[in-house]
């Protein structure tokens, strides 16, 4: 009887309690694709190229990034514009290659690229993994992300 | 005071024409080493007399005559070093302009002297009208005969040949006088080969100030002994003094080697200028660190002036009174020496660029603390450590001016203003 | 103390050494592998001291020394790695590193730079120097200043830390005066004369010896980053000095080619020909397949139907009318290997000795063992020319010719205090610094050099005992009319006989205007004259230089149709057999080809039609072939008109080896995968041999041996004997009145380097160079084109005057496609003269 008592009447609204309590509570998970979660500032999603404020490539095509990877997933080569300055003619990141490191956005002086906070470029082809300069300058967030200032601050540290 | 030998005849004005010149005893010095002295013999009465290089160094010329190779069978040369650049010092101009003769005899005993037939005189591009007075001299010893093909009829050939440079300081270093002369860039050249032993040309050349050769023919005249008689144990004979500044009389002034320095700055210049306090002495050109005021009894010869933490250099005395700031004279002498380093090498080339700047930055009032430890770090690198003197030269004064006078310094960081109000200093 | 006089001990970090006298610090401290860094030290450059970074310390000495300039003395006591010399070594970075901008990412030097490595290495991460850098603007809008101070260099001052290496380099070793510091103290920049270029041969160079990105070559500019290339060990292509290089490359493209030091050779220095060279084989139009002539065009085909078209064509012709009806002519350009396999095809599978490489010479002699081939296989050293007391340079411009013997002449003119006399139709660069430079009419260098044997007979300043015996065998045979022909004065001759008697080692030099001449024979005789009376053979060398890279190698492998009978003997011994009939010269593959007795010809590497000194007469000759093969880089005059067009490998695609001037067998390595379909010449051949069902070769391991033993130096003494030398006038047809030189440009060597872009920037199209005193004459000016006409053929240049001709002899430029200049060439005529008529811009 007591045993009864001690399962039924106590146990069972005590496990439906807490089960009763999470009906009522926000969930956990969420409606993706219809909701996102929030990114940490520092997530390390999919490459862009930044420019400067008059429209130039910060890119001059330095070979640090190719160099620093250690997927080995950067291709480049360099050429002079016009203006005799250098800039990356070419520049390819092979995306199934990436291993999204982040020591490419580390090792680039120019503060040219770096990894911003989106995700979802799955695709059919392996081609189509091929990422050119295009679509990363096309790829560039319409506003300054706040760890850009941090990463700023880890390079001087280091 | 004054003890004229050089400059006895430095007022008559036509002691530039050859007959007044042969008139006061002229070229009776090289007629008597060309006939009765052997050139070794010439080589030893001057290295008796003990005279030594006045261009700075204070190197015995007799000596160095001697470092000539004796074996080598290159031609020597000589060349007179009239390129008087040293901010502070007129004394070979004056000889120039005044006495050409003499810088010609002079130089023609010491031609005879080391084996030389060309001799050259190179004079800086500044001095237009000294170097015509010399190229007049030269001409007119030609036309008597001292110089030429057989001259006096020894045998003897001696050409000599004016050069004027481009006016750059560097180029009254030797060997980038040397490089200058051959139609080089005027940069020093490496030493070790001294140029006794390949100069000009790569052959044995001596190089020897205005005065140093001067003072030849006095010495041959009445022998090395009498030239040794002057002066003190070691810095014998007489030198031209060039007096500027805040003193009442600037000039030049011929003196015997241990004058006390207030002999010629009260008794000769006739004291400061205006009554005003002295504060600073530069005594032997800018390139030489400065003496305080209570250093003034100091006697002027080369060991003296050692003694008291300077350098007697080329004799030329720049006084400072106590209007002058001294940020503002260390930023006109860096200025000086940033413009004139020649540019190759870089402790000197950099050095002297980043000094003026940050010496001006501090004259501006805008210096910030650390700026005269930096000043400092700064000058040890790049004294000592340049291919020529230029770089040790930059930096002395402005050595001694943070050493005599750091609070003058600290004084225009702190406050961003100077501590002396004068015309001669920031407002 | 010292053990022996020569010697030096001396401590360096607590190591003993001991080094010849004179050595300095630094030269003994990285004898013992005690690394001291430099910017402004160059091991061919006298010491300059002025970067201030090889500071070291010497107990007893009061300052920091730079090392660079400090001799060794006894007992000296070095220390390279002090907390002082540390301190002294971070001063002087700090001060270059004030203006240095920071532009690493996008500077080429980046990756290889001095300065980088040793900020790198003494962590010098931070500056004290908080001011605006200074910046030599010269352009508002550019970002980098960079500035274009010759064809191929640009210049970044800021990047500059003034070690002056390229200008010590560019006076004293290239004897150049067009680059020079300008300004003072900081702001001093290294700039050109207003006005002027660097445009010397020698100005690669100059960007190799930059220790950081100031001045940099725009074949490698923003290409590729250094980290990503590989090198290969290579050797130069184009002439005979035998230059060595290292090639950049990565996957299937060369990137910049940079000099390999060897002290025996180049001693570091390479000309631009060797330094762009490697842009040929990277060329855009290579030919890729095999052509076959169908119709009026040529069709490509696979290797299988080229190959059995030449095999059955080939087996055809030497079935029906025998072997020597087939001609080969390959080039000199190509390896030893290529080289050696087609001397064996047409010796061992069509039993002919129809084998050529001398393309560019007139009148080629028809039987062996002649006097000039006896001088060419005299031993030859570049090294030794600096140990001579007295050089004599002959019919050479060798700063065209042989650019690196040219330096060799120079270092020991300038630094050995050689004497050299140059005797040249015309005045030269090199005879600039010539005691002498003797220009005698042209055609006139054997009369007069009997003047100069007349002179030594005369003045009784020969021990040769057959003098008199030999003054009665020349003519002109008195000195005075040996100097009325030449044009030379009595007094000049009689003086260089004399110098060249009281010198204890000569070296004496003859280039290409007296190889590529008719008289080749009768000036071999005069030389060897010379050199018996004067006792040259004893006390000296004589070069006969070679052309080509391979010009040696291709005599010494036998790639010709007469040989002597030592090389017969030779060839015998490694193939057992020799071909008895007479073989053809290529002089008279050509005139057998036009009266139709010559069939076919095979041709490797070589244009024939822009080649060969006689334009008309080759083109009848190739025409009227029934079967032409042509094997080549590239598409050319003489790859149209072939039957079968077969597509070459060049040097950088397959490892094999050159023969240099000195006989010097020299080996390089491929750089570069074949482009293409194409192939190495050896493999070309070998492949033609199957269609003959003899193969040459399994594996080119075979012919290794073969080569070395053709290759191997003759241990027989030569002896020489004087020969008569008879000067004859040569008749000249008085319309045409002004002799015409024709050589190679200064930056192009042979018809393929038109295909290099750099090459082409210094100079794109051959022009008329003449004198200031003709210029004036015809009232012309820099650009005014002139129309050229010889007997044969006309031409219309544009013209240059140029400084370094100053009698009525002009000079054009041979292997430009646009401009045969070779059509105004007569095979027969030694000399060739032209009229020029303006034609516009006066």
């Amino acid at each position: 009887m007591f045993d009864f008592v001690k399962t039924v009447l106590i146990a069972l609204p005590k496990g439906f309690y807490t089960t009763f309590k999470h009906l009522f509570k926000k969930p956990v998970t969420l409606q993706y694709p219809k909701e996102k979660m929030p990114m940490a500032p520092r997530y390390r999603g999919l490459h862009y190229l930044e420019k400067y404020e008059d429209g130039s490539e910060r890119c001059v095509c330095c070979g640090l990034c190719a160099s620093a990877c250690p997927a080995d997933a950067i291709y480049m080569e360099p050429a002079e514009n016009e203006k005799g300055e250098r800039y990356s003619e070419v520049y390819e990141i092979n995306l199934l290659r990436c291993i999204y490191c982040g020591f490419c956005e580390e090792a680039c002086p120019e503060e040219a690229i770096f990894l911003g906070h989106e995700y979802e470029f799955s695709n059919d082809s392996r081609d189509a993994f091929i990422y050119t300069k295009g679509q990363m300058l096309a790829n560039r967030p319409t506003k300054e992300k706040p760890f850009k200032k941090i990463i700023r601050k880890v390079r001087r540290i280091f | 005071m004054e003890k004229k030998i050089l400059t006895k005849y430095i007022d008559d004005p036509n002691q530039v024409n050859i007959d007044t010149y042969l008139s006061h005893g002229g070229y009776k010095a090289f007629e008597k080493a060309l006939k009765e002295m052997k050139p070794s013999e010439v080589i030893e009465e001057v290295k008796k007399s003990g005279v030594r290089g006045r261009g700075g160094a204070g190197f015995p010329a007799g000596v160095k005559w001697g470092f000539i190779p004796k074996d080598n069978p290159k031609p020597r040369y000589l060349v007179c070093n009239g390129d008087e650049s040293e901010p502070g010092t007129c004394k070979d101009r004056v000889l120039m302009e005044s006495d050409p003769h003499g810088v010609v005899e002079g130089m023609a005993i010491s031609s005879f002297a080391i084996g030389s037939h060309l001799a050259f005189i190179y004079i800086r591009g500044e001095f237009a009208y000294p170097a015509r007075m010399m190229e007049k001299a030269v001409e007119e010893a030609y036309e008597k005969g001292y110089l030429g093909k057989n001259i006096l009829g020894t045998g003897y050939d001696l050409d000599m040949i004016v050069h004027t440079g481009g006016g750059a300081y560097i180029c009254g270093e030797e060997s980038s006088q040397l490089n200058s002369i051959e139609g080089e860039r005027g940069m020093s050249r490496m030493r070790p080969p001294f140029p006794a032993v390949a100069g000009l040309y790569a052959c044995p050349t001596i190089v020897n100030n205005v005065e140093t050769l001067a003072a030849v023919p006095f010495i041959i005249n009445n022998g090395g002994d009498w030239y040794a008689s002057m002066g003190t144990e070691k810095s014998k004979g007489t030198k031209l003094f060039s007096l500027s500044g805040h003193v009442k009389n600037p000039g030049h002034y011929e003196l015997e080697m241990g004058t006390p320095l207030s002999v010629l700055i009260n008794d000769l210049g006739g004291g400061m200028l205006d009554g005003h306090k002295l504060k600073a002495i530069i005594p032997g050109g800018s390139s030489t660190p400065m003496l305080l005021p209570d250093q003034i009894d100091v006697k002027l010869d080369y060991e003296s002036l050692a003694e008291a933490g300077s350098m007697l250099g080329s004799g030329a005395v720049i006084v400072i009174d106590e209007r002058t700031c001294m940020v503002w004279v260390a930023e006109r002498l860096i200025h000086f020496y940033r413009h004139e380093s020649c540019g190759k090498c870089t402790p000197c080339r950099d050095g002297t660029g980043w000094l003026e700047q940050l010496i001006s930055r501090i004259e501006r009032g805008e210096g910030q603390p650390g700026d005269i430890e930096k000043i400092e770090s700064l000058c040890g690198n790049i004294m000592g450590r340049t291919v020529c003197p230029l770089g040790d030269a930059a930096v002395m004064p402005i050595e001694s001016s943070i050493k005599l006078f750091r609070d003058e310094w600290e004084y225009h960081i702190q406050n961003k203003k100077c501590m002396v109000k004068s015309e001669f200093a920031f407002k | 103390m010292s053990d022996d006089s020569n010697n030096i001990n001396l401590t360096i970090d607590g190591q003993q050494v001991s080094v010849p006298r004179g050595t300095t610090v630094l030269e003994a401290a990285r004898s013992i592998r005690i690394d001291i860094p430099t910017f402004c030290w160059h091991p061919k450059l006298k010491p300059a001291g002025s970067c201030r970074i090889c500071y070291v310390e010497i107990e007893k000495a009061r300052t920091l020394m730079v090392s660079c300039a400090t001799d060794v003395a006894p007992d000296m006591v070095v220390h390279t790695a002090s907390e002082k010399v540390l301190q002294g070594r971070k001063a002087v970075l700090e001060f270059m590193l004030m203006n240095h901008p920071l532009d690493c990412p996008t500077c080429d030097k980046g990756g290889e730079c001095d300065l980088q490595n040793l900020t790198f290495k003494h962590g010098v991460d931070d500056s004290r120097f908080d001011f605006k850098k200074y910046r030599h603007i010269r352009d508002k809008n550019s970002t980098f200043d960079d500035l274009r101070i010759g064809s191929e260099i640009i210049r970044n001052q800021n990047r500059c830390i003034l070690c002056y290496k390229c200008v010590r380099a560019n006076k004293d070793i290239f004897g150049e005066q067009d680059l020079g510091a300008y300004q003072r103290g900081n702001i001093t920049e290294i700039n050109t004369p207003p006005g002027e270029q660097v445009d010397s041969l020698y100005s690669g160079n100059l960007v190799e010896i930059c220790p950081v990105g100031a001045l940099t070559n725009t074949d490698w500019r923003y290409k590729i980053r250094v980290w990503n290339t590989q090198t290969v060990d290579s050797v130069c292509s184009y002439c005979a000095d035998g230059c060595n290089l290292t090639l950049w490359k990565d996957k299937q493209k060369i990137y910049r080619a940079t000099s390999r030091r060897n002290d025996n050779i180049d001693e570091g220095w390479i000309c631009d020909v060797g330094r762009y060279g490697y842009q040929v084989p990277m060329a855009e139009d290579r030919l890729t397949t095999p052509l076959i002539k169908k119709g009026d065009s040529q069709v490509p085909a696979t290797w299988e139907e080229a190959l059995g078209l030449i095999s059955e064509k080939f087996k055809k012709i030497k079935d029906e009318r025998g072997g020597v009806c087939i001609g080969g002519l390959i080039s000199p350009n190509l390896d030893s290997l290529s080289l050696h396999t087609f001397s064996k095809f047409f010796r061992m599978v069509l039993n002919s000795n129809n084998v050529d490489f001398r393309a560019g010479y007139k009148m080629l002699p028809e039987k062996a063992d002649d006097l000039y081939s006896k001088l060419t296989s005299l031993p030859f050293k570049i090294s030794d020319i600096e140990k001579s007391d007295l050089i004599l340079v002959l019919d050479s411009d060798l700063t065209k010719e042989h650019p690196i013997v040219n330096l060799r002449v120079r270092k020991a003119v300038t630094q050995k205090n050689a004497s050299l006399f140059a005797l040249n139709p015309i005045t030269t660069q090199t005879g600039g610094i010539a005691t002498d430079e003797m220009v005698y009419n042209i055609g006139t260098l054997h009369a007069l050099l009997n003047g100069l044997c007349i002179s030594l007979i005369d003045q009784n300043l020969t021990q040769y005992e057959n003098a008199r015996d030999l003054k009665n065998k020349l003519s002109p045979n008195t000195i005075e009319e040996a100097s009325r022909i030449s044009g030379i004065d009595v007094a000049r001759i009689n003086s260089l006989a004399k110098a060249i008697t009281e010198v204890k080692n000569i070296s004496l030099i003859a280039g290409e205007l007296l190889t590529s001449s008719i008289n080749r024979e009768q000036l071999s005789g005069a030389i060897i004259n010379l050199c018996l009376l004067a006792g040259i053979f004893d006390k000296g060398q004589v070069g006969v230089l070679s052309q080509a890279a391979n010009s040696k190698g291709a005599e010494k492998l036998a790639v010709m149709p007469h040989l002597s009978e030592r090389s017969i003997l030779k060839i015998k011994q490694i193939w057992d057999k020799y071909p008895d009939n007479d073989g053809l010269a290529l002089d008279q593959m050509i005139r057998s080809s036009i009266k139709e007795e010559l069939d076919s010809m095979f041709i490797i590497g070589s244009n024939l039609m822009l080649e060969y000194p006689d334009g008309a007469v080759v083109k009848e000759g190739l025409e009227k072939l029934d079967f032409l093969v042509v094997a080549d880089i590239c598409e050319t005059e003489t790859t149209q008109i072939a039957d079968v067009v077969l597509p070459l490998s060049t040097w950088v695609e397959y490892d094999s080896s050159f023969v240099n001037l000195e006989s010097v067998e020299q080996k390089f390595k491929a750089a570069i995968k074949p482009v293409g379909f194409s192939l190495p010449a050896y493999q070309i051949i070998n492949k033609i041999a199957q269609g003959f069902k003899t193969p040459l070769f399994e594996t080119i391991d075979e012919l290794i041996p073969e080569i070395k033993t053709l290759l191997q130096p003759d241990d027989s003494q030569n002896s020489f004997e004087n020969c008569a030398i008879e000067y004859i006038e040569e008749k000249q047809n008085p319309e045409f009145e002004i002799p015409l030189l024709i050589t190679n440009e200064l930056h192009h060597f042979g018809y393929f380097t038109e295909k290099s872009n750099s090459l082409s920037n210094f100079c794109s199209e051959a022009f008329l160079e003449i004198s200031p005193g003709l210029a004036e004459k015809l009232d012309v000016k820099n650009g005014s084109i002139i129309r050229v006409e010889s007997e044969v053929g006309k031409i219309n240049l544009p013209v240059k005057i140029s400084e370094y001709i100053d009698n009525d002899v002009v000079r054009a430029y041979r292997n430009f496609s646009a401009s045969p200049v070779n059509i105004l060439q007569m095979r027969k005529r030694n000399i060739d003269r032209v009229k020029l008529t303006v034609v516009e811009g006066t």
